[in-house]
């Protein structure tokens, strides 16, 4: 297989002003050619779009839109994890010589639906993502005695994390006493423990070695892709766990030939606070029992290495642009280009983006 | 589809599997498994609950009926249900199916 690296990166203000999807898309793939000095347009063979949104035809008309002319273009929805589930499509499209520089670009506007998933006649008319957030959170509190304040300090690390991330939906900080007196959705879940939907928008360019040497000096290489879906309804998940994740966190793991100790930086997907401290334990970074703790510490000691661009619940989620958004961040953050965010010494760092109460994973490991 | 027609009785069917037996949930008319068709059999509209929250003034939560079907409901109780209690079942379809589950009680 053929190495493939980020050569390029673009993105949108997340907002909560609606906005075309189309609109959005252009802009953030502008910002991303923009952001590489002598890129061909003629040389991007692919053009990947992310997103939950029910327009048509997005990859030809972004490309028509950017000058592009691609081989290969089409949209890709997978729920939340849809932009990472793009950037892997891109990165097999590359690896196996069918292209050798595509851009992805994922965006969603405020008002999409997207959130719902009405196929699944198990949820009933609870069909809203607080239910099983509400279900895992509890789960959380009754297993592994998790605390209140603990679930609190989730989003008060990352709504003071997205302050430095000039992207982010919320610039606003939260204190731990706010985030617990913030007003109840469900006796589990207040609403500063809940990601937002928005708008926004990201793209990502990606290249062949031989093609990223000439566009980059600073090459980001993705060097481990795990990915797995156990089913799509939530109520076949066992609680207290996201089985998909802990395999596909073992198939990139393998695949990158690292262990979890490696990791320098994580974005992990922050849907609800809950959902932090079930990844980073499902990712072996720490365990259930000391996932409160971990994240108490990480707080205290002003340590961002998980979610330093502020996480769902600090930057926002538009559904399409998230994946992409998050890998991003680690891009930035292996070059030494997170300015107040950037994590010291930063060479290895993990993306993690679920779908659907963690029914399917993907996650991704970047190294400089 | 018959799944949602039954419901709007009142009445909540599984599919069984006529060669494997296996309990198909959510419901479709030809086995994963094997490749059979199915035939329906009404639950016996008992469950327990395996987890339960409150929003606003309804308890909520996740529970188990019949061969390890799991549907998210409304429970309904002025009392804290707990994790393990019996439960009846009852449902409607209204545009999309609601569950409800009332306590059985001492137990």
């Amino acid at each position: 297989m053929n190495k493939v690296a980020i050569v390029g990166t673009g993105q949108t203000k997340f907002s909560k002003e609606d906005d075309d999807v189309e609109k959005l898309l252009f802009e953030s793939a502008n910002n991303c050619l923009q952001s590489i000095n002598n890129c061909d347009l003629n040389d991007i063979n692919g053009v990947l779009i992310s997103t939950n949104n029910d327009s048509k035809y997005l990859g030809a008309i972004l490309s028509e839109t950017m000058g592009i002319r691609p081989k290969i273009s089409h949209s890709i929805e997978h729920l939340c994890s849809s932009g990472t589930n793009a950037i892997i499509s891109a990165y097999a499209y590359i690896s196996s010589g069918l292209s050798d520089m595509i851009l992805v670009s994922g965006a969603e506007s405020a008002t999409n639906p997207g959130q719902v998933l009405e196929w699944d006649k198990s949820r009933g008319t609870l069909e809203h993502p607080i239910y099983w957030g509400s279900m895992l959170t509890k789960s959380h509190k009754r297993n592994f005695q998790t605390t209140e304040e603990e679930l609190a300090i989730v989003s008060a690390k990352n709504h003071k994390q997205a302050m430095d991330n000039p992207f982010a939906y919320s610039n606003e900080p939260r204190t731990i006493s706010e985030v617990m007196n913030s007003k109840q959705i469900t006796d589990d879940l207040r609403i500063l423990d809940c990601s937002r939907s928005c708008s926004g928008s990201s793209s990502i360019l990606l290249a062949s070695e031989e093609k990223a040497k000439t566009l980059s000096d600073q090459p980001i290489w993705i060097t481990g892709i795990g990915q797995k879906t156990t089913s799509a309804s939530f109520t076949k998940n066992v609680l207290g766990e996201i089985e998909s994740t802990r395999i596909a966190a073992d198939s990139a793991y393998k695949m990158a030939k690292i262990e979890p100790k490696n990791i320098n930086v994580a974005e992990v997907h922050d849907a609800f606070s809950v959902c932090e401290l079930m990844a980073i334990s499902e990712l072996g970074i720490t365990s259930n029992e000391k996932s409160g703790e971990f994240v108490r510490n990480l707080f205290n000691t002003e340590n961002k290495m998980i979610n330093p661009r502020g996480g769902l619940i600090g930057a926002g989620h538009p559904l399409g642009a998230t994946g992409i958004s998050q890998t991003i961040e680690i891009t930035n953050q292996l070059q030494g280009k997170s300015d107040k965010r950037q994590i010291s010494n930063a060479n290895t760092g993990l993306i993690h983006n679920m779908s659907a109460a963690g029914t399917s994973s993907s996650i991704m490991v970047l190294q400089n | 589809m018959f799944f949602e027609e039954q419901l709007k009785n009142g009445v909540f069917q599984i599919c069984y599997c006529r060669n494997c037996n296996n309990a198909i949930w959510p419901p479709k008319e030809i086995c994963h498994i094997c490749n059979n068709k199915v035939d329906w059999k009404k639950s016996i509209n008992f469950g327990k609950i395996l987890e339960f929250s409150k929003k606003e003034s309804k308890y909520f939560g996740l529970i188990e009926i019949d061969d390890g079907i799991r549907i998210l409901g409304d429970i309904i109780s002025t009392c804290t249900p707990k994790v393990g209690q019996l439960v009846r079942m009852e449902v409607s379809f209204n545009s999309k199916p609601h569950y409800s589950f009332f306590i059985v009680e001492n137990n």
